[in-house]
C-alpha cells in the first residue's frame, strides 16, 4: 500500500498515522519523546479543537497538543 | 527510635498527593526547594519504633533536565539518598508510567512500586499480572487504591523491610547497539567520583544531558569527546536524534513489559468517555464551560455574601466590648485598626477564597480543568501562553496572590512573566464585591457583565502586547488528558488550605499593617491633604468626587476597603446619593485595573523581583487612570 506523509494536524478525526519524525528544537522534541511520541509509534487523532489544539491517543492514553506543537510532528498514513 | 526517609515519585495525576496525605495526615510541612520556586512537600509518619520522613517529589514524566522539577527530583534522589523510593504508577496508563519507572531504576535506590487506581483499571478491563510484572522489574509491586486507603499500610511495611535489608536493583538492557556504547562509557567513567551511578551517567552522556556533561567536563573532558563519538554512532545507525534513540529504546522496553504482563478485557466503563466528548465539543464544550464558570461565581458570591455578613457582624460586635475595656483614645483606636484588619482579612478568606479554591480544586482533580485548558488553548496562544495558563488566570478571580504563585506551572520564565502580568489584571473577589455593590446594585447586571467583558478585552490586548515585547519562542501545549474521575475531597480540601496559607503568610500581615496606616490617616488630617493633592486626577480627569481619592488610596491596602471608605467619607451607604451612574462605572473600572493590592505586589516581588514587580505596578496605575478618564469622556459625551 502506498504511504503518504503529512503533518499531524492534517489528520482527520478518527484517522490513524505513524510518526516518522519530529521537526523542532531539542526542547520540544525531548518533551514529546518523553511523553511517548517516538518514531514508529501509531497515533490516532481523536479530536481537533476550535482554533488549533488537537487531542490524540498514543500508547493507550490521551494527550492534548497545541497547534504549533502538533504541526511539528510528521506522520505517515496508509492510503 | 529509628529514622528513615521515603521519597514518593511518579507522574502527575497518579494519586501521589492522596497517598502523601494519607500517610502524613497533619504532620506536613509545605515549603520550597532551597533557592527554587518549586513546592516541596514533606511530612512525618510515626510508625512503631520508626520516625519516617516522607518527601513528595514533584509529578514528572522523565528524569531529563527539561524542567526544574525533573532536575530537583533526580538530584534529591542521588544526593540525599532516601532509604526507599516509592514509585507510584497509574494502572490505567502503564506504558507511560513505566517509562519513568525505568529511569528511576537507573538511579539505583531501593524501590517499591505502588500500582495505584486498580479499581479504575478493573473498570476499564485492564488486567495486570502483578507477579509477572514484579519478576520483570525485580522490585516489589503492591496494588493500591489510594482514594479508599487500600494497600497503603502494606507500602509502609514493605518500605521498612527494604530499608532494613537493602535491595539489589536490576539493570535494564537497552539492546545491543546502545548497550555497547554504554559499556564503553561506563568503563571510562571508572575513576569519576560522583553521586550518580555510573550507568546512569553513561546513559545521560549519550542522551546529551547538559547538566551531566557540565559535571563530567570539569573532571575529565576526554570522556565528553568519547560520548559525542558514541552518540554520533547511534544517531547514524538509527537516523534520529540521540535523545530520541534512547527514549525510543526505553519506551520499547516499557511496551514489551506491558505486552507481557497486561491483558485487556472488555471495557465496562463508558460514561466518562461520553462526558469527555461533550466537554471538549467545539460548541457544547464552550457552552458548558461558560455555564460552569458562571455558576461557580454565583455559588461563591451568594454563599460568601451570606457568610461574610455574619462574620462581620460578629467581628464588629467586638468593638463596643473592646472600647469598654480600652477606651477610645488614640492608641486604643490605632490598636483597634489592627484587629479590624485581621477581621477584614478573615471575612474575605473564609467565605470567598476558601470555597473558591475548594471548588476549583475539585474541578482540577476531576480532570475538568484540563478540558478547559484544551478548549482555551487556541485563545491563550494569541497572548503567547498556552491552555494551561488559563488555570492561574481562573485563580485570579478568587485572589491575585495565589494566582501569581500559581503561574509557577508555566514551563519557561517568559511565560511565567506574561502569565503573572495578565493575572494581576484579573478582578479578584474583593473587586467583584465592589462592582456588585455599586454597578450591580444601582445600575444593573448587564453593566457588570459589560465591565467584565471590557476587562477581558483589556487582558487580551495587553497580554498580546506583552507577548510581542518579551523576546523568545512560545512553548506549546503538551498535556496529559487523564480520564474523568470523582475528586478525592479530602486531598482537595487540603490543597485549598495550602493555597490559603500562602495567602495568609503573604497578605494577612500586610493587610494588618496597612489597616494601621489607614487608622493613622484617619486620626490625623492627612486624608484631607491627600484628597486635595489628588484633585487633578479624581475631579478633573476622572470626573469623580474628591473623597474618592482616599478611597482609591486605601484600596491599595485591600481593594474592598475602598467601598468602606466611600461610605464613611461620603457619609452614607446609599451610594446612589453620592455617586451618579457614570461615576460608579468609572470608579469600578479604575478599581478593577489600577493596582494589584499591596499583598499582590508582595507576591509579584517574590516571584519576579523588585524591578519588574514595581514596573508592573506603576504601569497599571497609569493605565487604569488613563482608561478611567477615557471611559468618563465616552460615557458623558
Amino acid at each position: 500500500m502506498p504511504e503518504k506523509s503529512m503533518k499531524l494536524t492534517d489528520l482527520k478525526e478518527g484517522q490513524k498515522g505513524i510518526i516518522f519524525s519530529i521537526v523542532g528544537g531539542r526542547r520540544v522534541t525531548q518533551r514529546l519523546t518523553d511523553m511517548g511520541l517516538t518514531p514508529g509509534i501509531e497515533i490516532k487523532m481523536l479530536r481537533k479543537g476550535r482554533w488549533g489544539p488537537v487531542e490524540i491517543s498514543v500508547r493507550g492514553s490521551n494527550l492534548a497538543l497545541g497547534h504549533g506543537v502538533a504541526r511539528k510532528i510528521l506522520i505517515k498514513v496508509k492510503e | 527510635m529509628k529514622k528513615i526517609t521515603i521519597a514518593l515519585a511518579g507522574n502527575a495525576n497518579v494519586g501521589k498527593s492522596v497517598i502523601f496525605n494519607y500517610l502524613t495526615g497533619l504532620h506536613q510541612h509545605i515549603g520550597n526547594w532551597p533557592g527554587k520556586t518549586v513546592e516541596k512537600a514533606e511530612g512525618t509518619l510515626f510508625h512503631g519504633d520508626y520516625t519516617i520522613d516522607i518527601i513528595d517529589l514533584p509529578g514528572i514524566y522523565s528524569l531529563s533536565t527539561f524542567s526544574i522539577e525533573e532536575l530537583i527530583s533526580r538530584e534529591y534522589i542521588v544526593k540525599e539518598k532516601p532509604d526507599v523510593v516509592i514509585n507510584i504508577i497509574d494502572a490505567t496508563n502503564l506504558e507511560r508510567n513505566l517509562y519513568f519507572t525505568l529511569q528511576l531504576l537507573e538511579l539505583d535506590r531501593p524501590m517499591i512500586i505502588a500500582l495505584n487506581q486498580m479499581d479504575l483499571a478493573e473498570k476499564k478491563g485492564i488486567c495486570i499480572n502483578i507477579k509477572k510484572l514484579q519478576k520483570i522489574l525485580g522490585v516489589p509491586i503492591l496494588p493500591v487504591i489510594a482514594t479508599q486507603g487500600k494497600g497503603i499500610h502494606g507500602l509502609v511495611h514493605k518500605a521498612l523491610d527494604l530499608a532494613d535489608k537493602g535491595q539489589k536493583i536490576k539493570k535494564i538492557d537497552y539492546g545491543k547497539e546502545v548497550e555497547r556504547e554504554i559499556k564503553k562509557l561506563t568503563k571510562s567513567l571508572k575513576k569519576i567520583e560522583l553521586n550518580y551511578p555510573k550507568k546512569f551517567l553513561a546513559i545521560k552522556l549519550l542522551e546529551g544531558d547538559e547538566e551531566i556533561k557540565k559535571l563530567i567536563k570539569k573532571l575529565d573532558p576526554k570522556i565528553i569527546k568519547m560520548a559525542e563519538r558514541s552518540a554520533k554512532t547511534l544517531e547514524a545507525i538509527h537516523g534520529h536524534h540521540r535523545f530520541t534513540v534512547i527514549a525510543s529504546e526505553r519506551y520499547k522496553i516499557a511496551n514489551e513489559i506491558v505486552k507481557d504482563s497486561v491483558t485487556i478485557g472488555i471495557c465496562k466503563f463508558k460514561f466518562s468517555d461520553k462526558i469527555h466528548e461533550i466537554t471538549t465539543h467545539g460548541i457544547l464544550g464552550y457552552l458548558i464551560m461558560i455555564l460552569s464558570i458562571i455558576s461557580l461565581f454565583y455559588i461563591i458570591f451568594t454563599f460568601g455574601n451570606f457568610f461574610s455578613e455574619i462574620l462581620v457582624e460578629y467581628g464588629m460586635g467586638l468593638k463596643p466590648i473592646y472600647e469598654q475595656y480600652f477606651g477610645t483614645g488614640i492608641v486604643s483606636s490605632l490598636a483597634w485598626g489592627i484587629i479590624e484588619g485581621a477581621v477584614a482579612g478573615i471575612t474575605i478568606i473564609l467565605p470567598y477564597i476558601f470555597p473558591f479554591y475548594f471548588i476549583l480544586g475539585a474541578l482540577e482533580d476531576s480532570g475538568y480543568l484540563s478540558r478547559i485548558a484544551f478548549l482555551m488553548d487556541g485563545f491563550m496562544h494569541k497572548i503567547g501562553l498556552h491552555g494551561k495558563a488559563f488555570i492561574p488566570l481562573m485563580l485570579g478571580y478568587g485572589c491575585n496572590v495565589p494566582a501569581c504563585l500559581g503561574c509557577r506551572i508555566m514551563e519557561t520564565y517568559r511565560e511565567k512573566l506574561i502569565g503573572i502580568f495578565v493575572t494581576t489584571l484579573i478582578p479578584c473577589a474583593a473587586v467583584t464585591i465592589i462592582i456588585l455593590s455599586l454597578v450591580g446594585k444601582y445600575i444593573g447586571f448587564e453593566w457588570v457583565f459589560f465591565l467584565y467583558v471590557i476587562n477581558l478585552v483589556i487582558v487580551f490586548i495587553l497580554g498580546r502586547i506583552a507577548f510581542k515585547i518579551f523576546p523568545g519562542e512560545p512553548t506549546g501545549l503538551i498535556m496529559e488528558m487523564h480520564s474523568y474521575r470523582i475528586p478525592h475531597l479530602k486531598t482537595v480540601a487540603k490543597q485549598a488550605w495550602f493555597r490559603i496559607k500562602e495567602f495568609i503568610y503573604i497578605a494577612l500581615p500586610l493587610i494588618i499593617v496597612s489597616s494601621l496606616v489607614i487608622k493613622v490617616l484617619e486620626v490625623t488630617v492627612l486624608s484631607d491633604v491627600l484628597e486635595n493633592l489628588m484633585r487633578p486626577i479624581t475631579i478633573d480627569w476622572l470626573g469623580l468626587p474628591s473623597f474618592s481619592g482616599t478611597a482609591l488610596i486605601f484600596g491599595i491596602a485591600r481593594k474592598e476597603l475602598s467601598l468602606v471608605i466611600l461610605a464613611t467619607r461620603g457619609g452614607t451607604t446609599n451610594f446612589s446619593i453620592i455617586l451618579n451612574p457614570v461615576q460608579m462605572i468609572v470608579f469600578s473600572l479604575v478599581t478593577m485595573l489600577y493596582i494589584p493590592c499591596i499583598a499582590t505586589v508582595a507576591a509579584l516581588v517574590k516571584e519576579i523581583g523588585w524591578k519588574k514587580g514595581i514596573f508592573i505596578t506603576i504601569f497599571e496605575i497609569v493605565f487604569a487612570i488613563f482608561v478611567g478618564g477615557i471611559a468618563f469622556r465616552l460615557l458623558t459625551w
